[in-house]
């Protein structure tokens, strides 16, 4: 009998101590100092170039920001609401072809643009999930994807922007060991800007509500959510983050061609990347694109500009999504075992 | 209060709810019971909007509401829950709970998630349900029970005037739901219009003011617990009259 009473004590406690862990969990602060001094380290890593040259690691830094902007992007739309997009590179063009054709008629500089672009995107999203988002599941990714082949036959065809050729954007007149400066900082401070955004929107009730769709539609609505409206300007939201990424990267290429923008791999890099690090987490994203870039250069360094390179990546992330069902940062969080550094959520 | 004036449901050729017509005064307790099939939740669905009426009308207090989006509904006051419980997975009990508090207009939807008002009003919530201690646990893990109480402690949340509730009694044990009863009870005589669709006619007699009973899609008999315990009609539609009429 009186084992009986401590066996239940003891249930009790263990109970109690879940909760009071549970309880800690959800009110940890966050470590700000370490995406600060990340974001510190890149604004001076340019500084290098007085060593030497370093325009090479000046590149990957900028690619990998421009992949965490789109990829902190997607994650609004497919990781916070639960829409997987495959079309996101839809938005990549129109900020890049809007961005790029003002730069070549005009001179103005697509980083001032960028903003433009993003609201021009923002708008194009806000509309295009007016139609696409009444479809869910497979059937929206379907919709997606047939986006994306409308806008390649537009792009392809559509003279006035140079058609399957493009158009061919001036280069900056800066000497060749600072050319990529400008678009180093603005691809940095755009991915600062779009991971703070993100933080921003998962913290607020609109990212509740966003949270709420992604796991029950119906019960999102009946809990007074307008589901219709929350799941357009996410739409919007992931557009814009795209779209200025895409803005950038046009002049940053000197060239705006339709095989740059809508080739479907770019948006698979957003998917695969949000995927790897976590759909629906703050870091995620971040990891996941600086993953995906540095197995992929490394690959390419070692294999070769071949397809062999391409399947050593795949490799890798299949295998560690069997480790990692949920991505990394989530099945870590999921776990308790995150390291407290890249807990931004 | 509410008011539901010849609602029909048609899936098809099937006549799920068929001209229904009722009313739930204010502070009170109405039932719907019925057999299976009778259409019960498929008139739940459409008061709620939750499943769009093929016609018919449904008023909340004087003003006309079916032909709003649900979370309108929910915004006018009227709440539900959902026979199996619907809960949003990988998020806690707390923000279950707090995804269903009122959102008005853009400032506060930028708001952040759970204000400390908030998080106090929900715990409140759980302090009066008794269920504090799973505040911080994943929705998914609860029981089957708990989930009944969260969907409960989420209804009210949104400050609603009438709550619909859908089997709150189904598959919980006896001693939980003698505690829904109480709360149900508790929260009635605060002022709270409830409607309830249940199987357990035992909670049904103790509980409601008023009982409306549904057979076919229609409404067969309404009025107070002792007398709908003597109405033939009703008796003949729960033993198999109904079958046999169809048959």
């Amino acid at each position: 009998m009186t084992m009986a009473i401590n066996d239940t004590s003891s249930v009790l406690q263990a109970r109690e101590a879940h909760n009071a862990k549970l309880a800690s969990a959800h009110d940890k602060t966050r470590v700000i100092w370490f995406p600060v001094t990340l974001l510190a380290v890149l604004l001076i890593l340019p500084a290098l170039q007085f060593a030497g040259n370093y325009n090479y690691l000046l590149h990957l830094v900028l690619f990998t920001a421009c992949y965490v902007t789109m990829a902190s992007g997607w994650n609004v739309l497919g990781g916070f609401t639960g829409y997987i997009s495959l079309g996101h590179n839809v938005f990549f063009a129109i900020g890049g072809y809007f961005a790029g054709m003002i730069f070549a008629r005009y001179g103005v500089s697509t980083i001032i643009l960028a903003p433009l672009a993003g609201l021009l995107c923002a708008a194009a999203g806000f509309l295009l999930g007016q139609i696409m988002l009444k479809t869910r599941g497979p059937s929206f990714i379907i919709s997606s994807l047939a986006l994306v082949m409308i806008a390649r036959i537009l792009l392809d065809h559509w003279q006035f922007v140079g058609g399957a050729n493009g158009v061919a954007l001036p280069a900056n007149d800066l000497p060749v060991q600072w050319a990529k400066l400008p678009y180093y900082y603005a691809f940095v401070l755009l991915a600062a800007f779009t991971v703070w955004a993100c933080y921003k929107i998962k913290h607020s009730k609109f990212g509740l509500g966003l949270r709420a769709i992604s796991k029950d539609e119906i019960k999102a609505e009946s809990a007074g959510i307008n589901t219709r409206l929350y799941k357009q300007l996410a739409f919007a939201i992931s557009a814009a983050f795209v779209g200025m990424a895409g803005a950038i990267w046009g002049e940053y290429l000197t060239y705006i061609r339709p095989n740059i923008f809508t080739i479907i791999l770019v948006s698979v890099y957003m998917v695969l990347m949000c995927i790897l690090g976590g759909k629906g987490t703050i870091a995620g994203p971040v990891i996941g694109a600086i993953l995906i870039l540095a197995f992929n250069e490394f690959f390419v360094a070692t294999l070769g500009a071949s397809e062999i390179n391409i399947l050593a990546t795949g490799l890798i992330m299949a295998l560690v999504l069997m480790f990692f069902p949920l991505g990394i940062v989530g099945t870590l969080a999921k776990a308790g075992r995150l390291p407290r550094v890249l807990n931004w959520d | 209060m509410l008011e539901v004036k010849g609602l029909c449901k048609y899936f098809g050729g099937i006549r799920a709810v068929d001209d229904c017509s009722f009313t739930v005064g204010k502070g009170t307790i109405t039932a719907l019971i019925g057999p299976n099939g009778a259409g019960k939740t498929t008139a739940f669905n459409c008061i709620s909007r939750t499943a769009r009426p093929t016609s018919g009308e449904v008023w909340l207090d004087g003003e006309r509401i079916d032909h709003l989006r649900p979370h309108k509904i929910t915004q006018k006051g009227l709440s539900r829950t959902f026979q199996i419980s619907r809960n949003l997975a990988d998020m806690t009990v707390l923000e279950n709970i707090i995804a269903q508090s009122k959102v008005h207009g853009w400032r506060d939807m930028l708001k952040p998630a759970m204000s400390a008002d908030e998080i106090d009003k929900a715990m409140d919530l759980l302090d009066f349900l008794g269920i504090t201690r799973i505040a911080y646990e994943d929705g998914a893990n609860l029981s089957y029970g708990q989930k009944k109480l969260m969907d409960l402690a989420a209804l009210l949340m949104s400050d609603p005037k009438i709550i619909l509730l859908d089997e709150p009694a189904g598959g919980v044990n006896p001693s939980l739901l003698e505690k829904i009863v109480a709360d149900i009870r508790k929260l009635n005589e605060r002022g709270m219009t409830v409607l309830i669709v249940e199987h357990n006619m035992d909670l049904i007699m103790r509980l409601s003011h008023r009982i409306v009973v549904m057979a076919q899609g229609k409404v067969i008999a309404e009025g107070e617990p002792s007398e709908i315990r003597e109405n033939p009609a009703v008796l003949d539609a729960y033993l198999g009259g109904v079958l046999e009429e169809a048959a």
